[in-house]
């Protein structure tokens, strides 16, 4: 634990007591309590059902060995929806993700936003932010 | 005449027999008959169901609690410790075997969008998650078998009563989950019968009105209802979406050719870094 207070800032413990929508599977195996911010590089954005799934590599303890988390998403069918699309992302890209962490402490949690370092750009997970007919 | 031309001709007698006997037997069966005069244009006066509709998930978290399910006392203790153990944080995952949800838990707790198509004597929905997630629901009158072969999705016939199309579904496997959540769900056990009133209550808001009769797991028939809507002015396409896909990473054999290789799965989840 000692490692997190220069890269991980908890944000928002127990703000949003939202729980994102995901298909397939449950996720209360992450702590929607707490909002983790990494600060990373894109290793893989796999744009897959059920789940899409984003790698980013972060510094780790040995320089040379970065740390690599593993977070997970709701479909590419709702993320378009919310405005992603497969090329949103992309290996190498530097980037500021939110999360809410795997309770257990390993390096994985349920993305809630990125922004592209580069550009600004934001993307966020939210489906229950789109729950009205008619949005344009 | 030798032997082989009369063989050629004789079985040319017998197909041109055979053939309008064949169109005889389909206009006059009840299995597969074709459309009738004005089936297409018939579909016109029915109610404009197209575009894509997506689950309304804060009312399905809602009615969880408005619509309480009438379970058996002992099945409720089961579903009192999986509701447990996912407020622990150690969810079950009843569908992480990519198996379809099947009925009525499709249309209770689907995050993914479907549509529907209106074919004459029948409605299709389509969903967007897994290649087997349709339903075929057969308004052209014709009765349930009587011992149809168990489906995850069973089987439905429906009608048409004003703009709301009633459907009526058995047949569905007992091992098929009624659950209220991706971790919350007792398989129905057999017998498994469900009414559906669907119906636009607005615009651009389509109901389900559900009623489940399961009586190797509920006291009573469940009544609830499943909200859907719709964006038009949105990019709404239905996407593929196959449920296994997400087990495996692209990837390059060492021929160069693009194929998938397995990703380390844990609980449904690819297994993350240990701390």
């Amino acid at each position: 634990m000692k490692r997190f207070p220069r890269r991980l800032v908890v944000l928002a413990a127990l703000t949003a007591l939202v729980l994102p929508a995901f298909a397939h599977h449950s996720f209360a195996m992450f702590d929607f309590t707490k909002t983790v911010t990494i600060t990373g590089t894109v290793k893989e954005f796999q744009w897959t059902n059920p789940h899409v799934v984003l790698w980013v590599n972060t510094e780790g303890k040995d320089p040379k060995t970065p740390d690599l988390w593993t977070l997970e998403m709701t479909s590419p069918g709702n993320l378009t929806r919310t405005g992603w699309n497969r090329k949103a992302l992309n290996p190498g890209d530097k980037v500021v993700v939110e999360l809410n962490p795997l309770r257990n402490g390993n390096l994985g949690g349920a993305l809630v936003k990125v922004t592209l370092t580069a550009t600004g750009q934001v993307f966020s997970t939210n489906l229950r932010d789109m729950e009205k007919p008619g949005l344009k | 005449m030798n032997r082989w031309k009369r063989a050629v001709l004789l079985a040319a007698a017998v197909l041109s027999l055979a053939g309008p006997l064949r169109a005889e037997e389909q206009a006059t069966g009840t299995v597969n008959p074709p459309p009738k005069p004005g089936a297409w244009a018939a579909i016109a006066k029915l109610p404009d169901w197209s575009g894509v509709w997506t689950p309304y998930i804060s009312d399905q978290d809602k009615r969880i609690r408005t619509d309480p399910v009438p379970w058996q006392p002992k099945v409720a203790e089961q579903i009192a410790a999986m509701v447990a153990e996912e407020k622990a944080g150690r969810p079950k995952g009843l569908f992480i075997d990519c198996l379809p949800e099947g009925m009525p838990t499709w249309m209770l707790i689907t995050h993914n969008a479907f549509e529907f198509l209106f074919t004459p004597g029948r409605v299709t929905i389509l969903g967007e998650m897994d290649g087997n997630r349709l339903r075929r629901i057969y308004t052209d009158g014709r009765p349930h078998p009587a011992d149809p072969d168990p489906t995850f999705h069973g089987h439905s016939i429906g009608h048409w009563e004003g703009d709301t199309l009633v459907v009526d579904t058995i047949g569905v496997l007992p091992q098929a989950y009624l659950a209220v959540s991706e971790a919350v769900g007792i398989p129905n056990n057999g017998d498994l019968h469900v009414i559906e009133r669907i119906h636009l209550a607005a615009a651009d808001v389509l109901h389900d009105d559900l009623e489940i009769i399961a009586p190797h797991v509920l006291t009573a028939p469940w009544k609830t209802t499943r909200i859907y809507f719709r964006q038009r002015a949105r990019k709404y396409d239905i996407v593929e979406g196959v449920c296994l896909q997400g087990s495996f990473a692209e990837r390059k054999d060492d021929k160069g050719n693009a194929v998938f290789v397995p990703i380390p799965h844990a609980d449904g989840n690819p297994v993350p870094q240990a701390k």
